[in-house]
C-alpha cells in the first residue's frame, strides 16, 4: 500500500511536470506580447518588504510616493510584497521577476534586500536599482541607496516631548529591536536630555527579530504604552509602524500624549484618538520615492547614496494640530543646530 | 491478489490526483469569485520553471524537508513538536557563531558546528521531553513556550555577537570563513543554477529516517508508542524514556533545518535568516504523511507553491493574499484527498478479511436445528 | 417516517400484533459479522430473551430496533404498525427505550437531574417531574429516591435509574444489554423482581444475556442467535441451559474440565505483600502472598474491579508504587521493568486486547513482534528482522487457526477472536515459564475458546505456570489448578475447583459466603 502511495506521489509529480511543459509556450507568447509595447514608457517595480501597501509604516509611506509619481509622470507600476519568513531566494527572485519582465527602475522598500539588491543589480547591470535604509551597497553604479536620518527627526519630538512632559517621565515604544529603530530610540533619548536634563525616559521593543509582528500588532502596543502612562509617563512616542494605533489609543484612555511616526499621524488616525497626537516625526520615504522616480523621468537616474535628513527635510517633524506651536522656537532652533553640525545626534542608544 | 495489487495502485494514485483536481477546481473557483484571471494563474503555475527557478525550488526544499523530518519524527511517536521553529533558529544560531568563531580549520570547523547545532536543538526539544515524561507537560504548550524564549534568547545573544557591516541596518554574527562553507551544486549555467550541497546531508538524513523508524528495534518501540501507548508500556517499552529520546531526535533532525542556508548562502546568522520554516515542517509532515518520500514530495510541492508567488503577483498582478489562500487551498486538498482514500483503503482491506473468512470452510457444520416452542 | 404511539388501551392478548416484529432484517459491515435474516416476535406483557455468543449479532440487532443503525434490509414493527427507525429519538417516540451495559449518568447529578436532563419538555425540571419518578418508582417497586446524588448509589441502584429514565420518556418496549454483566448474584435477582413487575405492568421486556441460567429463570420466550440470524425460539420450560448453549454454538459445546494434575513442587513465581497503597483511600492492593509452581493453573476470582487488574498489572511491572516482593524462578524481579520480566519468560495476555495487547494499525506481523521486540526471531542486533516475524506470524496463524489472509493484513481487519488468538499465539512462543492470562477467551467464539484452553492445558503440562483471571466462573473451574477469590484488593478465600460449586464461589466472590 506504501510503496503505491510512493509511486503514485513520483507520478503526479511527473503529471505536474507533462503539464508545466505543455504551458511553456504559453508563457512566452506572453512575454513577447510584453516586449511589442513601447519601450519608452518607464515600468517601476516595487518591491515590498513584509506587510506591504496598507502596513500604515513605511512600505504605506513608500507607495504614496509612488501614486504621486505614477499620477504625475504617467509611469506604470507594478506591486509585489514580501512573505513573513520568506527566504532569501524569494527576495532575489522577486527582483529578478521584475527585471525580467523590463521592469526598471526597480524600487526594493527595506533593509531586508539588501543583500538581494547587492545579488541582483550585479545580474542585471542595465537595470536600475534603488534600496530604501540601507548604504552598504553605496559603490554598486546601477544601485541608489535612499537613507534617512531618523535619529535626527527623533531628536527634535524627543526634545518636544521633554519640553512637554509634567510628570518628567517619558516613553519610547519600538516595533522590533532592529539596529534601524535603535536609531529612532537613540535620537529621541538624546532630544529629551538635550531639552530637559534628568527627564527620565521609558523605553520598550514590542517584539525581537524574528518576529515582525511589532510592527503590526496594536494591542501590543496598547499593552506596552498603558504600562508607561501607569508608569508615570505622560508623553510617548512609538517607532512601532500599525502597533501605533494601540499606543494612541493607550494615551487617549490615559489623558496622556502621544507621538506619531513615519507619516503626519494627526491627520491618518482614528478622530477619537486624534487629540492625543502633538506630533509625529516624519520620515519622508513618500519623498525619496517621488524624488528618485522624478529623476528616473528626466533621464537623471540617482545612483549612490542620497541622504534624507533634516538639511534635506527627509525627516523632520509636524506640526498639525497646532499642539507644538509653543515650543516651535526652541525645536527649530535644535534643528538649525543639527543642521550646523553643532549638535551630532547619536545612532544607538 | 493481482487484481487487488492493481486495486492498491489505483488507490495509490487516486489520492494525488484526487488532491490536483479538488485543488484546481476551488483555486478556480476563488480566482474567478475575486476577479483575477484564473487561465492567467494557471498557465503560470503550470509554465515549466526556468533553471534558476528550479534551483530555488531544490533550495527551499531542501530546507523544509529536513524541518518535515525533524516534525514528523515526533508525529510518528504522537509527539506534536510545535517546537522546530525555536530549535532550528538556536541551533542555527549556534552553528553560525561556532563556525564564525573558526576555532577548526575548514571542514573540521564546519563539522563541529553542525555537530554543535544538533546537539542545541536536540537540548531545546529535550527540556519539552523531560517536561513531559516526568512533569506530564503537554508538549505542545512546552514547545510552545520554548519557541518564545528562543525568540528572546537568540534576539539577544545575536546583539552581543552581532557584527554590522557599514551603512547597513541589518546585523548578523561574523561571516563563517570561506573554507568552512559547503559548496553548492550546479545543475546548470551560473551562480543562480546552484543547489546546497548540504543536500547530501538532508538525504541522507531521510534515509536514516526511515531506517531506523522501520529497521531497527528502537524505531519499532517508537511507532509502537505512537500507536497505543497502552500497547507499548504491556509490551515492555519505557515510554517516558521514548518520550524524551524522540524529543532529542527530532530537535537534532531540527538542528539541521537552518544550516544549508547557513554554510551555503547567507554565512552568517542576521535579522534576515529565514525564519518561521518549523511552522511549514509541520504541514509538510502532514502532507507526506510522515513517511521520508512523502515529506520530500511535500517539501518540494511547498517550495514549488512558494516559488510562485512572485510571478503571480508580478506577471498576473494576483494580490499576495490570494496567492497564500491557491497554497493553502493545495494543501488542504492533498491532506483530504489522502485521508479519503487512506479510509476506503482500510474498508477495502476489511472486505478482503472478510472474504477470506467467507472461503474457509465453516468452523462448525452447520445444521440449523429449528427448536419450537 | 411513521412512528405512531403505541396503543396503551390494548391489553396482551394472543390476536393482538406483536409488541415488536422484526422480519427478515440483514445488516452488513465489512469484516464482522452482521445480521441476515433475523425474525423475531416480541408479545406484550412478557420478558423475551436474545442469547447468542460474544459477536453473534446481538448488539447489532439492539442497536437497529434502538435507531442507533439503519437496517440494509427487512422491517421493523411496533404494535402492527411499520416504522422507520433514524435515530434513537424515533425510537423513544415509537416507545421503545434501551439501557446499556455501560451506564450512562453524571455521577455528581442527582437522579432527578439524571432523568430530566434531556427530557426537560416531558414534567419540566422541577415538582413535577420529581412526582413523575417518584410514580414510576413505586408503580414498578423501583425503590428509588429521586434527590439522592447517582455517585452514592450502588451499581443495582443505578441501573434502575437507568431503567426509569427510559420508562420516564414512555417507554413501552425496554431494551436490556447483558444488565446482569455488571451484578452480583442478590442483585440479580432483584433485578429480574423489578423485570417481572415490568412484565405485569404489560410492557415488554428484551433481555439480552448470555448467561444461560439467569435467561432460562427469568425469560417467557428465548430468542437464540448464531452467525447473526435467529436459528431458534424456545420455551425456557421445554429446554435446559446445555440445549441453549448447544443451539447458540451449533455443535457439541467444549468444556475446559483439565485432566490429571501436573503441578510441581518447584515455586516459579512467588509474590510476597505484595501491596498498592493509594494515598486518599483503601489499598487497591493488599497484603497479597501467593506461589503459583512449574505446571500450575491459579485461578483468581473476584467480581470485576476488586484488585484483579491492578495484580496483573503488578505483576507485570506497569504499575508504580506497588510494595512487597516478587520473584520469578527464585530471582527477584521486583525492581525489573516490565521489558526485563518479558524476556524472563513471563508471557501475557491482557486483559483489553485493543489497548494492551495490540496495534491495530499495524500488520500482524509486527503485532508478532509487539512485547517481543528483543529476541528472535522478532530482532536481531537490534534490528528488526522481517523476514523471521513473518514466517513465525505464519506459523501463529496456521497453528493457532488465526482467520486472516496473511500477516500482511492490519490487526484492526480481524475480528476480535481472531484478534485473541493472535495473541495467544504470540504470548506463547518463544516458549514462555510463566503466563499471565487475564480474561483469554473474553468475547472470543466457542471454536476458538477451545482451541485457546487446548494450548493453555497443553503447556501446563509442558510445565508453564498459568495466573489464570476470568469472570467465566466455568472457566475457571474447568482450567485452574487451585483457586484464590479477590475481594476489595485482598485474598480472602482459596478452594479447590475439583469440589467446588460456582455457588460458593459467587459468594465468596461478594463477601458473604463463608471462607475456605
Amino acid at each position: 500500500m506504501r510503496r503505491s502511495m510512493k509511486l503514485a506521489a513520483v507520478l503526479t509529480a511527473g503529471i505536474l511536470t507533462l503539464a508545466a511543459c505543455g504551458g511553456d509556450s504559453d508563457n512566452d507568447a506572453k512575454d513577447d506580447g510584453g516586449s511589442d509595447a513601447p519601450k519608452s514608457d518607464i515600468k517601476v517595480g516595487m518591491a515590498y518588504d513584509v506587510g506591504g501597501r496598507g502596513d500604515q509604516s513605511f512600505n504605506d509611506s513608500a507607495a504614496a510616493g509612488l501614486d504621486e509619481a505614477a499620477k504625475e509622470f504617467g509611469i506604470e507600476a507594478q506591486e509585489s510584497e514580501a512573505e513573513d519568513g520568506e527566504a532569501e531566494t524569494a527576495r532575489e527572485e522577486r527582483l529578478r521577476t521584475f527585471a525580467d519582465a523590463g521592469y526598471n527602475p526597480v524600487i526594493a522598500v527595506g533593509f531586508a534586500y539588501a543583500a538581494s539588491v547587492g545579488k541582483v543589480a550585479a545580474e542585471y547591470p542595465d537595470t536600475n536599482f534603488a534600496i530604501i535604509d540601507d548604504e552598504s551597497l553605496a559603490d554598486v553604479p546601477n544601485v541608489a541607496s535612499l537613507v534617512f536620518s531618523e535619529e535626527q527627526g527623533s531628536f527634535l519630538v524627543g526634545a518636544a516631548a521633554a519640553l512637554k512632559t509634567k510628570t518628567g517621565t517619558v516613553g519610547f515604544i519600538g516595533g522590533v529591536e532592529t539596529p534601524l529603530i535603535q536609531k529612532f530610540e537613540a535620537g529621541y533619548k538624546a532630544g529629551v536630555e538635550a531639552a530637559k536634563p534628568g527627564t527620565k525616559v521609558e523605553s520598550t521593543y514590542l517584539t525581537q527579530i524574528p518576529d515582525f509582528s511589532g510592527f503590526a500588532d496594536p494591542a501590543k502596543g496598547k499593552t506596552a504604552a498603558q504600562g508607561m502612562f501607569d508608569n508615570g509617563a505622560d508623553v510617548v512616542y512609538h517607532a512601532a509602524g500599525g502597533s501605533g494605533g494601540g499606543v494612541f489609543e493607550a494615551a487617549s484612555e490615559a489623558k496622556g500624549m502621544a507621538i506619531g511616526v513615519d507619516s503626519d499621524q494627526y491627520n491618518t488616525a482614528d478622530p477619537s484618538v486624534q487629540d492625543v497626537i502633538i506630533t509625529s516625526m516624519l520620515k519622508n520615504v513618500n519623498v525619496a520615492v517621488h524624488e528618485y522616480l522624478a529623476g528616473v523621468v528626466d533621464g537623471k537616474v540617482p545612483a549612490g547614496v542620497t541622504r534624507y535628513d533634516l538639511k534635506a527635510d527627509g525627516v523632520g517633524y509636524s506640526t498639525s494640530g497646532g499642539k507644538v506651536d509653543d515650543i516651535a522656537e526652541q525645536l527649530d532652533g535644535y534643528k538649525q543646530q543639527i543642521i550646523d553640525g553643532e549638535i551630532e545626534v547619536p545612532t544607538t542608544p | 491478489m493481482t487484481s487487488a495489487r492493481v486495486i492498491r495502485f489505483l488507490l495509490g494514485l487516486a489520492a494525488p490526483v484526487l488532491a490536483l483536481v479538488a485543488a484546481f477546481a476551488i483555486t478556480s473557483l476563488v480566482l474567478v469569485a475575486a476577479g483575477d484571471p484564473a487561465g492567467d494563474v494557471w498557465s503560470t503555475i503550470l509554465s515549466w520553471p526556468e533553471e534558476r527557478n528550479l534551483a530555488n525550488i531544490i533550495k527551499n526544499a531542501t530546507v523544509l524537508y529536513l524541518s518535515g523530518l525533524a516534525v514528523a519524527f515526533g508525529f510518528r511517536m504522537n509527539l506534536f513538536n510545535i517546537g522546530v521553529d525555536g530549535q532550528y533558529r538556536v541551533a542555527a544560531f549556534t552553528a553560525a557563531v561556532v563556525a564564525g568563531e573558526a576555532w577548526l580549520p575548514g571542514y573540521l570547523n564546519t563539522a563541529f558546528a553542525i555537530v554543535c547545532a544538533m546537539a542545541v536543538g536536540a537540548m531545546w526539544a529535550g527540556i519539552a521531553g523531560v517536561l513531559r515524561a516526568t512533569r506530564g507537560v503537554s508538549e505542545v504548550i512546552s514547545t510552545i513556550m520554548l519557541n518564545a524564549i528562543a525568540t528572546g534568547l537568540v534576539a539577544y545573544l545575536l546583539r552581543k555577537v552581532a557584527v554590522r557591516e557599514a551603512g547597513s541596518n541589518d546585523i548578523g554574527t561574523k561571516e563563517i570563513p570561506e573554507g568552512s562553507r559547503i559548496p553548492n551544486i550546479s545543475i546548470g549555467d551560473g551562480p543562480t543554477s546552484e543547489i546546497y550541497g548540504f543536500i547530501v546531508i538532508a538525504a541522507l538524513a531521510g534515509f536514516l529516517f526511515w531506517f531506523v523508524l522501520n529497521k531497527t528495534r528502537f524505531g519499532f518501540d517508537l511507532r509502537a508508542t505512537g500507536q497505543s501507548t497502552t500497547a507499548a508500556v504491556a509490551s515492555g517499552i519505557s515510554v517516558k524514556k521514548m518520550t524524551v529520546i524522540a524529543m532529542l531526535i527530532s530537535g537534532g533532525v531540527a538542528g539541521l533545518v537552518g544550516l544549508p542556508i547557513l554554510f551555503g548562502d547567507s554565512y552568517a546568522y542576521g535579522s534576515t535568516f529565514q525564519s518561521g520554516l518549523g511552522f511549514a515542517g509541520i504541514a509538510i509532515a502532514l502532507l507526506g504523511r510522515n513517511n521520508p518520500i512523502g515529506i520530500a514530495v511535500g517539501a518540494l510541492l511547498f517550495a514549488f507553491l512558494d516559488e510562485q508567488s512572485n510571478p503571480l503577483q508580478i506577471l498576473v498582478g494576483v494580490s499576495p493574499d490570494i496567492v497564500a489562500i491557491t497554497q493553502g487551498v493545495i494543501v488542504l486538498t492533498v491532506v483530504v484527498s489522502y485521508e479519503l482514500v487512506r479510509r476506503y483503503g482500510i474498508r477495502l482491506e476489511q472486505r478482503e478479511v472478510a472474504r477470506a473468512l467467507a472461503d474457509h470452510p465453516a468452523e462448525h457444520p452447520a445444521d440449523d436445528r429449528e427448536v419450537s416452542a | 417516517m411513521s412512528s405512531p404511539a403505541p396503543s396503551l388501551e390494548t391489553p396482551p392478548s394472543g390476536d393482538a400484533p406483536p409488541a415488536v416484529r422484526l422480519r427478515g432484517i440483514g445488516k452488513r459491515f465489512p469484516g464482522v459479522i452482521a445480521n441476515d435474516d433475523v425474525n423475531i416476535d416480541v408479545s406484550r406483557g412478557t420478558i423475551h430473551a436474545i442469547v447468542g455468543e460474544n459477536g453473534a449479532g446481538k448488539s447489532t440487532l439492539m442497536k437497529i430496533l434502538y435507531g442507533v443503525q439503519p437496517p440494509d434490509s427487512g422491517t421493523i414493527e411496533i404494535n402492527g404498525a411499520q416504522v422507520a427507525l433514524h435515530s434513537p429519538a424515533d425510537a423513544i417516540k415509537a416507545g421503545v427505550g434501551m439501557v446499556f451495559q455501560h451506564f450512562m449518568l453524571a455521577d455528581n447529578l442527582t437522579v432527578l437531574e439524571n432523568t430530566v436532563l434531556g427530557a426537560e419538555r416531558l414534567h419540566g425540571i422541577g415538582g413535577g417531574a420529581r412526582a413523575q419518578i417518584r410514580r414510576i418508582s413505586e408503580q414498578y417497586g423501583l425503590d428509588i429516591d429521586p434527590d439522592r446524588l447517582v455517585e452514592d448509589l450502588g451499581v443495582g441502584a443505578r441501573q434502575r435509574v437507568e431503567i426509569l429514565k427510559v420508562l420516564y420518556r414512555g417507554a413501552q418496549i425496554v431494551i436490556l444489554d447483558e444488565p446482569t454483566a455488571v451484578l452480583v448474584p442478590h442483585e440479580v435477582d432483584e433485578l429480574f423482581g423489578n423485570l417481572r413487575e415490568l412484565k405485569a405492568e404489560g410492557l415488554c421486556v428484551i433481555f439480552i444475556s448470555h448467561k444461560l441460567d439467569e435467561v432460562l429463570s427469568v425469560a417467557d420466550e428465548i430468542t437464540v442467535i448464531r452467525r447473526g440470524t435467529t436459528v431458534a425460539t424456545v420455551d425456557p420450560q421445554g429446554v435446559s441451559a446445555r440445549d441453549l448453549a448447544e443451539l447458540m454454538v451449533g455443535s457439541e459445546l467444549p468444556s475446559p474440565s483439565t485432566e490429571t494434575s501436573t503441578v510441581t513442587d518447584h515455586v516459579l513465581l512467588s509474590v510476597q505483600h505484595l501491596g498498592l497503597p493509594v494515598p486518599t483511600g483503601r489499598a487497591l492492593l493488599d497484603d497479597i502472598t501467593f506461589d503459583i509452581h512449574r505446571g500450575e493453573v491459579l485461578g483468581i476470582a473476584g467480581v470485576e474491579g476488586n484488585g484483579q487488574a491492578e495484580l496483573v498489572e503488578a505483576i507485570m511491572g506497569m504499575r508504580p508504587g506497588t510494595t512487597g516482593t516478587i520473584s520469578l524462578d527464585g530471582r527477584d524481579i521486583t525492581h525489573e521493568s516490565t521489558r526485563e520480566r518479558r524476556e524472563g519468560g513471563v508471557g501475557y495476555i491482557p486483559e483489553d486486547r485493543h489497548r494492551h495487547g495490540l496495534l491495530l494499525d499495524s500488520p500482524l506481523w509486527e503485532n508478532r513482534v509487539l512485547g517481543h521486540q528483543g529476541r528472535p526471531p522478532s530482532s536481531r542486533h537490534g534490528l528488526i528482522d522481517k523476514r523471521a516475524a513473518r514466517a513465525d506470524t505464519e506459523r501463529i496463524i496456521a497453528e493457532y487457526d488465526v482467520r486472516t489472509p496473511g500477516p500482511d493484513v492490519l490487526a484492526r481487519a480481524l475480528s476480535g477472536g481472531n484478534q485473541q488468538k493472535l495473541i495467544v499465539g504470540r504470548e506463547m512462543s518463544s516458549e514462555p515459564v510463566l503466563l499471565i492470562a487475564a480474561h483469554p477467551t473474553r468475547g472470543v467464539d466457542v471454536g476458538a475458546q477451545a482451541a485457546i484452553w487446548t494450548h493453555i492445558k497443553n503447556a501446563r503440562r509442558e510445565g508453564l505456570a498459568v495466573l489464570l483471571i476470568s469472570a467465566d466462573l466455568d472457566e475457571l473451574i474447568g482450567l485452574s489448578d487451585r483457586i484464590e477469590v479477590i475481594l476489595r484488593g485482598r485474598m480472602v478465600g482459596t478452594f479447590d475447583p475439583a469440589s467446588v460449586t460456582p455457588q460458593q464461589l459467587g459468594s465468596a466472590m461478594t463477601g458473604a459466603g463463608p471462607e475456605a
